[in-house]
């Protein structure tokens, strides 16, 4: 609402001539910035998607790695599994999440501000980090070992740390912050009061919250689903450090077939496809929220 | 539907160090509506919520009718509730919106739509069930949302400054339609507002409240034409104050005073307390009340300071003798009376009233 008040006080007609000569902004300040993307993101991008169709084994034939990724059962596995993390890692940021935001925005209060800095922090330590203290918890000389061997609960230690488990925790954990953020942002613009109206009309606090603050808050739940699908996509640092290497998603793939194999047009065809997936979420949130947005 | 009344017994609340609500009793006749006024932070809205449910008094119970409703929930209370911003669900239509608490009762959906046109033709919304609420105007949204709140058939109408967000006219026409609407339900209503305007059109009683408490509770004309102490006098439209001091009771009741100032002039106010000859008087005169005479006529020297035209009638601000603080009278529009000119005030017997008495 606030937004398209303020989009829509721009263009009157004392400030036009004022703006031709001291003009704040005009489209050309945007040079630098469009030729730095030009430079370090559209054309690594455009080189990428020449390599996947012409080096190796795409000398010969264009389309080969593709039909590879498409077609070889080992591979699409691995689109199943990098989906599959993805999506349960989704859901499970969102089911925890959701509480922490509605808590931070209803019932927080002056404790808002300290809750939005731990959630903010870690994100100022490197994902390697974060993902390495799980490794220092879990391993098998890890802090939980330790503790379930020397308080006797169990007699040897677990192999927790090799466990596939591990991973969604890990990302999990590194997750969170953006779906409570994304979550927070959109729950902050419900009303109070709209839910004290469904109350005082009979409604419980569930039905209230069922009725009135999930489906208003729809934006920021579709926001932080796509944003965490997409990074989890995208990331295999955790992939690759913890769960001993058993969850295989495409993106631990391309690291692997770049680093390893170094197979760069297979690597590049894998980044092309992912890149697409990752495009086709952002569209298709961007679809919803726009249409919701049109109604709210 | 069946009027119930509504009793609040010593209700209190406290925010922390801050005493919200003094220990405060009110009891509403069944079909009656009382308008709670006041100023920001008086205790109005605090009481409002805990009929509504929403705030647990600390103290003291909530009775509808026969029942005891302090510790149920609001759900269960069976209110009709009207917001300052109307808050009405942006994600439903008009008609999801009127029928929202027939469906949390378990309302066929064929009853509830037809129930909900009903209400919207109270409303004089008849065909509007399909629009958006985004589509609306704020009196329209402001009717909606008295649909959604009176398509249950609630006991209490809780009316949290329901006119606040339109502007003038829309709000003055939109104060008498509220009102028929009410008095033809005959629900019991409780209207915030911290217009006076509003209260005094709009309720059978108002209750001027200051610091948590109760100050006065009356019915319009009662409250604005004997305020008992000078917050509410002040409050409740213009108040020119006087002091002087008391000089002997007359036969029908009122009192004799001396005005304080330089010159002796007599006045007669009301009261209904006990004075003593000699005790400092605070009293109140309205501004219509005060009567601009000839300066060669009776009763108060002064001077016109300036005269503000209001449409229906002016206003003057007038230098009285002995006052640091200037007077104002409301006059007729036709036969206004020049800036600076010498006049003499006057009041009809009955319309001062005391506020405060000291020895």
């Amino acid at each position: 609402m606030s937004l398209q008040t303020v989009t829509s006080l721009p263009a009157s007609a004392p400030t036009r001539s004022k703006g031709t000569r001291f003009r704040l902004a005009s489209a050309s300040w945007a040079l630098p910035a469009v030729l730095f993307l030009l430079m370090f993101l559209i054309a690594p991008l455009v080189a990428n998607a020449f390599r996947s169709v012409t080096l190796g084994e795409a000398a010969l034939h264009p389309l080969a790695y593709y039909e590879k990724l498409l077609l070889d059962s080992y591979y699409s596995g691995i689109f199943f599994t990098t989906f599959k993390v993805s999506l349960i890692t989704t859901l499970c940021t969102l089911v925890l999440g959701y509480p922490v935001a509605y808590f931070m925005v209803r019932y927080a209060g002056r404790w808002n501000a300290l809750i939005l800095f731990c959630m903010i922090a870690p994100l100022l330590t490197s994902i390697i980090m974060r993902t390495f203290g799980w490794r220092v918890l879990l391993a098998r000389r890890g802090l939980i070992n330790v503790w379930l061997t020397d308080s006797g609960i169990v007699s040897r230690p677990l192999d927790i740390i090799n466990d596939p488990l591990v991973v969604y925790i890990g990302l999990v954990h590194v997750m969170a912050p953006f779906m409570v953020l994304s979550i927070t942002a959109v729950l902050q613009g419900v009303d109070v009061r709209l839910e004290e109206s469904a109350r005082v009309l009979g409604a419980n606090r569930w039905r209230t919250f069922f009725h009135i603050t999930l489906p208003l808050s729809l934006d920021g739940i579709a926001t932080g689903c796509m944003l965490v699908f997409v990074i989890t996509n995208g990331s295999f640092l955790t992939m690759l450090l913890l769960g001993g290497g058993k969850v295989q998603t495409l993106s631990l793939l391309i690291y692997q077939q770049f680093n390893l194999t170094q197979d760069v047009g297979f690597a590049a065809a894998m980044g092309n496809v992912l890149l697409i997936s990752a495009m086709a979420c952002v569209a298709l949130q961007a679809r919803f929220v726009r249409r919701r947005g049109v109604k709210a | 539907m069946v009027s119930v009344p509504l009793s609040l017994r010593g209700i209190s609340k406290s925010f922390g160090t801050v005493q919200a609500l003094k220990p405060l009793s009110l009891d509403v006749e069944a079909g009656e509506m009382i308008a709670l006024l006041g100023p920001s932070g008086c205790g109005k809205t605090t009481t409002l919520r805990s009929i509504a449910g929403f705030e647990q008094p600390d103290t003291g119970a909530i009775y509808i009718g026969p029942h005891d409703v302090t510790e149920l929930p609001p759900n269960l209370r069976n209110l009709g509730m009207v917001f300052q911003n109307y808050s009405l669900f942006p994600h439903m239509s008009v008609g999801e919106n009127v029928a929202f608490g027939l469906k949390m009762r378990g309302i066929a959906r064929a009853d509830r739509e037809s129930r909900a046109r009903d209400l919207l033709k109270l409303v004089r919304l008849g065909d509007f069930a399909d629009r958006e609420i985004h589509q609306l105007s704020g009196g329209q949204q402001q009717r909606v949302a008295l649909a959604r709140a009176l398509v249950t058939d609630p006991k209490i109408l809780l009316l949290d400054e329901p006119l606040g967000a339109l502007d003038k006219n829309l709000r003055e026409s939109m104060q008498f339609e509220l009102r028929a609407i009410q008095r033809r339900l005959g629900i019991t209503s409780i209207l915030v507002t911290h217009d006076q305007e509003e209260a005094l059109t709009m309720s059978d009683r108002v209750a001027v409240m200051s610091a948590g408490e109760i100050v006065q509770i009356g019915a319009p004309a009662e409250v604005y034409e004997k305020p008992v102490n000078r917050f509410v006098a002040d409050f409740l439209g213009t108040a020119n104050i006087f002091s002087g001091s008391a000089l002997a009771p007359e036969a029908d009741g009122s009192w004799r005073v001396a005005l304080a100032g330089t010159e002796r002039v007599e006045a007669r106010i009301t009261t209904n307390k006990a004075l003593v000859a000699g005790e400092c008087v605070t009293f109140a005169v309205r501004p219509e009340r005060l009567l601009i005479g000839p300066p060669d006529g009776p009763g108060l020297t002064a001077r016109v300071r300036d005269v503000v035209y209001r449409g229906p009638f002016l206003t003057y601000e007038l230098d009285a003798a002995g006052r640091t603080t200037p007077l104002f009278v409301y006059g007729q529009a036709r036969t206004p009376v020049p800036v600076s000119s010498a006049v003499r005030l006057t009041w009809e017997p009955g319309c001062a009233v005391l506020l405060e008495a000291h020895p």
